[in-house]
């Protein structure tokens, strides 16, 4: 029941669809620039209505972090004419939650049928303009400086991310975590920063409506121009953020923290979601830990027994992420005999070609994930949602052809560029005895 | 002219439609219950014993024993079996709770013949090969060490031990010393009485057709896999009269609170109308104690109020982690709010929200094969049947605010609730 924010997402966040169970969507764009995509599911009594607003921590000023997930839980303190969100909601038979990642924040609830248009008239209000309330703001500070220190401060390993992120990241605003870089950051914000932030990012110009389940698509529209409609276009600036320079040589660093654990961590610098080398990435990392029988598991963790857990995975950010290794080494093994066992197998991964059966195994794994995910009509909502702002909503119906379409020696080739030791940033998290 | 101070029309949830689990027996008399249902070629398969820690001789053997089942069989060593698992795209899944053991597997329905005949082997003839005990122990040992770093982990276990008792099942009491008395044998052991087909039941849930009962069947109908039944041992509950209780972890910034006591059991009359307080209480977000603690006073990230139902025992639970300097704040909030509900109607305005917000749920939990499938095992585990479910529906149009006020009064007495806080004093 607690809202989830500001989570990192593990590899492969997205799942695309199965080439021959396509999800069919109709899409239209209001005038003030509101995008509305419309997924019909008839097996359900439920609808989803998911606002995706075009904003995540990645847009923050440096000073000012945290901004993006603090204005999420400010978007349940009340709008312009509702004094509360979840009240009338729950009348309605509705549940909602929403997260906020360094790309984007995602707004969703679902509701019986029937009564969807309580989910326009609550989304489109906070749309049109918060009520920023003072007692909002004050509250909402301190039950997300809670949340800052159940996720991260008071939570074995809970330093991770931050710490990597900072050490790979120099001048994008990726350094920093969605829950902020610290504390003070949150403190610190006043109400006129929290209006300038809504302003330049809330529209309906920088967001995308999404709505699933037994609807058609003109009953939606009609809705959305009803609700929707009259919200006036913001003329939201394009983003403009520094990009990463090219990381030239080896990051380390080493922390001791009472953990139970020593444990490693590597973190390589990779393409954009949109690049077409994104795919055979990703299967990169299933061919070394996804699963039992991969390469990292199976070597390293049953047979050699070097480690106890031991899991590569992309972060799934939008612009250039990062490939993560982590392992916790066994009992008397050292961090250095780790790193060295990890290294073998991403060489490995640079100088053989993946075996055909291999390959194969690894896109079947895909493609069954691809179609437990769209099982769901709030999945569904949310994954046309995230792709729609990423790029195009049709890329879920796509993606499975282009994991497919991936060969051995696309694997081969995007080993050899990321998997170079100036590539990199180490991260030695070291127990305290 | 558009209003939007007004709520659209408001329609009532009048039809909820509660599809049921079918049942079938398998040729030696397993019973299959299933969910033919959803859009997607999946099927997702229990199989369930009565494994859980309640009938282990000693911490760890009921999990352990579970986890290692697919960890080498007669026909297929460990990698051999996670490299068809994998595959096929597959997952296998096991856990085990205080009742039962459960092996699970989710497939694509075109897969379904491949991935059992491997199910098979490792649910029957399992083998339990040493080198990979050493490593799941080693595992296990790691994840042990992590989870009782954490606070909300301490005082979980505590509670459990409060309230039930050290020695019996239901407390969490698993020591790290506790792996290095494990046993290969012990293990085989546990899985020879109590992992074969007269102790079995199996639940089905996604595209289930008569090829898939064909193949259960098939599989797992024959009488090669038969052991006597073994006897279920009783334990008493033994209760701490101790109402308070504070476990120490140094350096932390936030404490975790659990507040409990014993609840009904869902036989009993109370039991719906108590869960539709507890969900005012504090299950829901619009909650009391979420609109106190956390939307007032910004005490903590999250609260919530659980009714958890065992086999032998339920218990209602409370749950926060706060800033150590809130502690004592909270724990006050907590009483005052059971007060309110003692001393104060609820209004018709919030009986009315919750209700709605009820109903939304039980739509919720008839929507999908798996949502199918759970609503079937929560009434399946106690005995009951779909009545069940009539029931909380008609208590849940009905129900009005002095009943619960009454209810409150009994239930609800900060007095009778056991406290734990686990963090830096």
């Amino acid at each position: 029941m607690l809202r989830v924010t500001g989570s990192e997402f593990r590899s492969n966040p997205q799942p695309a669809t199965h080439n021959s169970t396509m999800i069919h969507f109709e899409r239209t764009k209001l005038a003030n620039g509101l995008t509305v995509i419309v997924h019909q599911d008839k097996t359900t009594p439920m609808v989803a209505v998911d606002v995706c607003y075009n904003v995540g921590s990645r847009d923050e000023h440096p000073d000012r972090t945290g901004f993006a997930h603090l204005f999420e839980h400010l978007m349940f303190g009340g709008s312009k004419h509702i004094p509360l969100y979840d009240e009338p909601l729950q009348k309605a038979g509705g549940d909602n939650n929403a997260f906020t990642s360094n790309d984007l924040t995602n707004y969703y609830l679902t509701l019986p049928k029937n009564n969807i248009e309580t989910g326009f008239w609550l989304e489109s209000d906070r749309m049109l303009e918060l009520a920023f309330s003072k007692k909002s703001l004050d509250v909402q500070r301190n039950v997300v400086i809670e949340e800052f220190k159940q996720r991260q401060l008071n939570q074995p390993y809970g330093d991770v991310w931050p710490l990597l992120r900072q050490l790979a990241y120099k001048v994008h605003p990726y350094q920093w975590p969605t829950i902020g870089r610290e504390i003070s950051h949150i403190e610190k914000a006043t109400m006129q920063q929290v209006k300038d932030f809504f302003f330049a990012h809330y529209a309906p110009d920088n967001a995308v409506l999404v709505v699933t389940g037994d609807v058609d698509f003109d009953q939606v529209v009609k809705l959305a121009d009803r609700w929707f409609g009259p919200i006036p276009n913001r003329n939201v600036k394009p983003r403009n953020i520094p990009q990463e320079p090219e990381q030239t040589e080896i990051r380390e660093q080493t922390v001791i923290r009472g953990v139970p654990n020593d444990t490693i961590y590597m973190a390589y610098h990779m393409s954009d979601r949109l690049d077409p080398m994104y795919y055979a990435t990703d299967m990169v990392s299933d061919v070394l830990s996804n699963g039992n029988s991969s390469r990292m598991y199976l070597n390293l963790v049953q047979k050699e027994k070097l480690f106890t857990e031991l899991d590569a995975y992309l972060s799934g950010d939008y612009e250039p992420g990062l490939f993560v290794v982590s392992g916790k080494p066994s009992d008397g093994v050292s961090l250095e005999t780790a790193r060295k066992a990890i290294e073998r197998e991403l060489d490995r991964m640079k100088q053989d070609r993946v075996p055909e059966y291999e390959l194969e195994k690894v896109k079947n794994k895909v493609e069954a994930n691809i179609v437990y995910g769209e099982m769901n009509y709030l999945t569904k909502a949310m994954n046309l949602a995230t792709n729609e702002i990423l790029d195009d909503a049709s890329l879920i119906n796509s993606q499975v052809e282009s994991y497919r379409e991936v060969t051995s020696e696309q694997i081969q080739e995007v080993s050899q560029h990321i998997f170079r030791p100036e590539n990199c940033s180490v991260l030695n998290y070291i127990a305290k005895k | 002219m558009l209003n939007r101070k007004i709520q659209p029309i408001v329609n009532p949830i009048e039809h909820i439609d509660l599809v049921k689990a079918e049942k079938r027996m398998l040729s030696n008399g397993i019973p299959v219950h299933f969910v033919n249902a959803g859009t997607q070629n999946v099927v997702k398969i229990d199989f369930i014993f009565e494994a859980g820690t309640w009938f282990q001789k000693s911490n760890l053997v009921a999990s352990l024993c579970n986890s290692m089942i697919e960890e080498g069989s007669e026909n297929y060593t460990a990698a051999e079996i996670a490299e068809k698992v994998d595959f096929y795209g597959a997952y296998i899944q096991l856990t085990v709770d205080q009742n039962q053991g459960f092996v699970s597997v989710v497939s694509l329905g075109k897969y379904l013949p491949a991935i059992l005949g491997v199910m098979e082997d490792l649910i029957k003839r399992s083998v339990f090969p040493e080198y990979e005990l050493e490593v799941l122990i080693d595992k296990n040992k790691q994840k042990w060490l992590l989870e009782n770093e954490k606070v909300r982990t301490l005082c979980q276990k505590k509670f459990t031990q409060v309230m039930f008792g050290d020695a019996h099942p239901y407390a969490i009491n698993n020591k790290l010393e506790d792996f290095d008395l494990i046993k290969r044998g012990d293990l085989m052991q546990f899985y020879h009485a109590f992992y074969h087909s007269g102790n079995c039941h199996i639940i089905a849930a996604g595209m289930i057709d008569e090829q898939v009962l064909g193949l259960l069947d098939k599989h797992f109908g024959g009488s090669d896999w038969g052991h006597n039944q073994v006897a279920k041992p009783e334990y008493e509950i033994c209760t701490d009269p101790v109402k308070m209780h504070h476990v120490e972890k140094s350096g932390g910034i936030q404490s975790a609170i659990r507040v409990g006591k014993f609840w009904v059991p869902k036989t009993h009359r109370d039991y719906h109308a108590l869960s539709i307080l507890v969900t005012i209480f504090g299950g829901y977000f619009g909650s009391r104690l979420m609109t106190n603690i956390r939307e007032e006073k910004g005490y903590t990230y999250g609260i919530g109020s659980f009714v958890l139902t065992l086999k032998q025992a339920s218990y209602l639970v409370i749950s926060t982690e706060v800033g150590n300097e809130y502690v004592e704040p909270t724990l006050a909030e907590i009483a005052v709010e059971m007060k309110r509900l003692q001393t104060e109607l609820v209004s018709e305005n919030e009986l009315e929200t919750v209700k709605s917000y009820l109903l939304g749920e039980f739509l919720r939990d008839f929507d999908g094969p798996f949502a199918l499938a759970g609503s079937f095992k929560a009434i399946n585990d106690f005995d009951l049947d779909y009545s069940f479910y009539d029931e909380a529906l008609k208590v849940l149009r009905n129900i009005t605010s002095a009943e619960l006020r009454t209810l409150a009064l009994q239930y609800l007495n900060p007095e009778d609730f056991y406290t734990v806080v686990a963090g830096s004093k």
